[in-house]
């Protein structure tokens, strides 16, 4: 097996880990025994990532900024064997959610987890979350410096933050080191996008206060430029004022995004900048030995530049139509030539997004071993991605993904939905999702009419709580709940791209059920009929606006 | 014809405290992961009766709470809400198996 390109747990990590499964099985035991209330135990279940859902206990596992090895995914289909019903669901978070865990063996399952380094910790509750990356990382074209190093320099200053642990509400972290944003940035509490200034100095544009859920907001920009060595003592400048002027009266209320947009970003700035320059200079400041020694463990694996035209490619893209398109969806561009970044989707026709069994976790880790340096990363579109493919593997990669039922050429398609769990697993779903998001992709299951409707993102959300990012789909929908019936609303017009960033407007009357493909058949025939050159959906629906989507929908349904 | 249009008949729900699932409160005040054995509760009195049973007999299982429910002409019950549906029956969709290398 290759070695990792990525951080490997040292001592201490692997002792805090240890000593909170001791700890959590303890809290168990006496939970079970009847020693502690659920009042008492709730919280201590959910510190450790275990929700109570609808049926049953679901571990929502952390995968530290969507990279895993391949041992470790082993891992994770064995736990999901062993311990679950034997598949998983890959969330809009880049982690991993078990959703038939029982609160007897729990404490099992996440000792297991330790074993390869990993753990469920700060996954739930009012603290920082696992901090999430571009899934490209590493091995994007385009990117200016990897992410996932300062990601780890995050993790393990907030991992148990005394000060952040009661914090008015969630607080989630997204960091991309490209220009474009495949990590979303711009609606989560804290974005970072690193970027070069015209000294060519690279560091971070601080972007706060975005964010969806109940009140979605677009985040704004706290500070242009930030040395890379300040950022730790800059994020907890920010967390500070957040912790002391977030609002804890109301839950509705309680996110940064609702702190800056009450006080303003100029105030949000002065107060941040005011503590910030007190502490700046102290422990936080990073030394250079210190992110060197991080961002040795992220060094790329060493490959060598090879043939970007392979004739066994060229050939198998003539006789297979499907290759072909796949080609075009669901491979990017790698930094080094002669390889590429291949994305598994796992959204074949008619399946749960996101959802994959043990056994092709497994075959998922098998492809990675032999093709890509023994890595896989989790996307928060709910795909797997192999970072490191030699372009001459390309056709051995796509068979053995045929196999798996992965090989769907759709990657930014219309059946490449993104869709939260909702009120088939959800305590707080009021509709569906996962259903709704079935009977679309089985309506436009056709490859080559996907690829002539081009990148179309649809994304639903059970809830207003919006985990399927509904508010920045092309086409969001929101399942809501009217006495009894679930109904769902459409918007148009969300983006999360670098620069175009946009929440959705909602067309109008929430539509019933079996009313949804309909209308998303609709909404895509009125852009095919007005569509000029080179323009996707969402840029047509900019240009001509909500009215003819409008008129053709609610005359449909 | 189902009858309890007006919400009057309930049984009293909770999860398991062991293993999560959803559980219904009996005639003989035990715990089972059947809805047709589950105590009906036919008027307001006899489901505050209910759930006070069943918050009486919570130990080993998570917050009981009423559920409505209609019955049938056979006898058969069936939760009114749809949450309280998918509760009571599981998932809405097949869901893959372990060993599946293909969602079918």
């Amino acid at each position: 097996m290759p070695d990792t390109h990525f951080y490997r747990y040292d001592d201490y990590d692997r002792a805090l880990v240890a000593e909170r499964v001791e700890q959590f099985r303890d809290q168990v035991q006496r939970r079970l025994a009847g020693e502690l209330t659920e009042e008492q135990f709730k919280p201590l279940r959910l510190t450790n990532g275990l929700y109570l859902q609808l049926h049953a206990y679901m571990l929502r596992i952390a995968i530290p900024y969507g990279t895993l090895s391949t041992r470790q995914l082993r891992h994770l289909a064995a736990i999901a064997r062993k311990y679950d019903r034997g598949y998983g669901h890959f969330t809009t978070r880049q982690n991993l959610q078990l959703n038939w865990i029982k609160l007897e063996q729990a404490p099992d399952a996440i000792a297991m987890l330790a074993e390869v380094d990993m753990h469920a910790i700060q996954t739930s509750g009012n603290v920082i979350r696992n901090v999430t990356a571009d899934h490209f990382a590493g091995a994007a074209a385009d990117e200016i410096e990897d992410p996932r190093v300062w990601c780890e320099i995050i993790r393990q200053w907030s991992t148990l933050h005394p000060e952040f642990s009661f914090l008015p509400r969630k607080f989630k972290i997204a960091i991309t080191g490209s220009p474009n944003d495949r990590a979303a940035v711009r609606v989560h509490d804290i974005g970072l996008r690193l970027w070069a200034n015209e000294a060519g100095e690279v560091g971070f544009e601080v972007i706060v206060g975005g964010g969806l859920g109940r009140t979605p907001m677009i985040g704004k920009t706290l500070r242009e430029f930030l040395p890379k060595d300040e950022l730790l003592a800059y994020l907890e400048a920010t967390l500070r004022v957040y912790n002391r002027y977030g609002r804890r009266d109301n839950i509705y209320k309680a996110r940064i995004k609702i702190l800056v947009h009450e006080i303003g970003v100029e105030k949000m700035r002065a107060e941040v900048e005011a503590e910030y320059a007190a502490t700046k200079d102290g422990a936080l400041k990073l030394a250079p030995e210190t992110i060197e020694a991080i961002a040795r463990q992220f060094a790329p694996p060493p490959l060598r530049p090879k043939r970007t035209k392979v004739p066994e490619v060229e050939a198998l893209k003539l006789e297979n139509r499907a290759f072909a398109l796949w080609l075009k969806s669901n491979v990017a561009p790698h930094r080094v030539p002669g390889h590429a970044i291949v994305t598994a989707s796992l959204k074949p026709a008619g399946a749960p997004p996101g959802d994959a069994s043990a056994a092709q976790m497994e075959g998922v880790a098998d492809i990675a071993d032999a093709f890509s340096q023994g890595e896989v990363r989790v996307s928060h579109e709910q795909n797997l991605v192999f970072p490191h493919v030699a372009v001459e593997s390309l056709p051995e990669v796509y068979r053995a993904l045929e196999r798996l039922g992965f090989a769907e050429a759709n990657i930014g398609k219309i059946t490449d939905i993104i869709a939260c769990p909702g009120l088939d697993y959800c305590a707080l779903a009021n509709a569906r999702s996962i259903p709704v998001a079935q009977r679309i992709s089985n309506h436009f299951a056709e490859l080559s009419r996907q690829h002539d409707i081009g990148d179309l993102k649809i994304k639903i959300s059970g809830c207003i709580n919006a985990c399927g990012h509904h508010h920045v789909g092309h086409i969001g929908i929101l399942g809501v709940d009217k006495n009894g019936v679930e109904l769902y609303q459409l918007s148009l017009g969300g983006d999360v791209d670098f620069g175009r960033t946009a929440l959705g407007t909602i067309l109008g009357p929430a539509v019933e059920a079996d009313k949804v493909v309909e209308a998303v058949d609709a909404l895509v025939a009125t852009y095919l009929e007005a569509r000029q050159a080179g323009e996707r959906f969402v840029d047509t629906y900019r240009r001509i606006g909500a009215a003819p989507f409008k008129e053709r929908v609610y005359g449909a349904v | 014809m189902a009858k309890n249009l007006s919400g009057e008949l309930h049984v009293a729900s909770a999860n398991r405290l062991g293993d999560g699932l959803v559980v219904f409160l009996d005639d003989a005040g035990q715990w089972t992961t059947r809805l047709d054995r589950a105590a009906l509760a036919r008027d307001e009195r006899a489901a505050e009766i209910l759930l006070q049973r069943a918050q009486a007999e919570a130990f080993g299982v998570v917050d009981p709470f009423l559920v409505a429910v209609t019955e049938s002409e056979d006898g058969t019950l069936e939760p009114l809400s749809l949450r309280e549906k998918i509760r009571a029956s599981g998932l809405t969709f097949a869901a893959i198996a372990g060993e599946a290398v293909r969602y079918a």
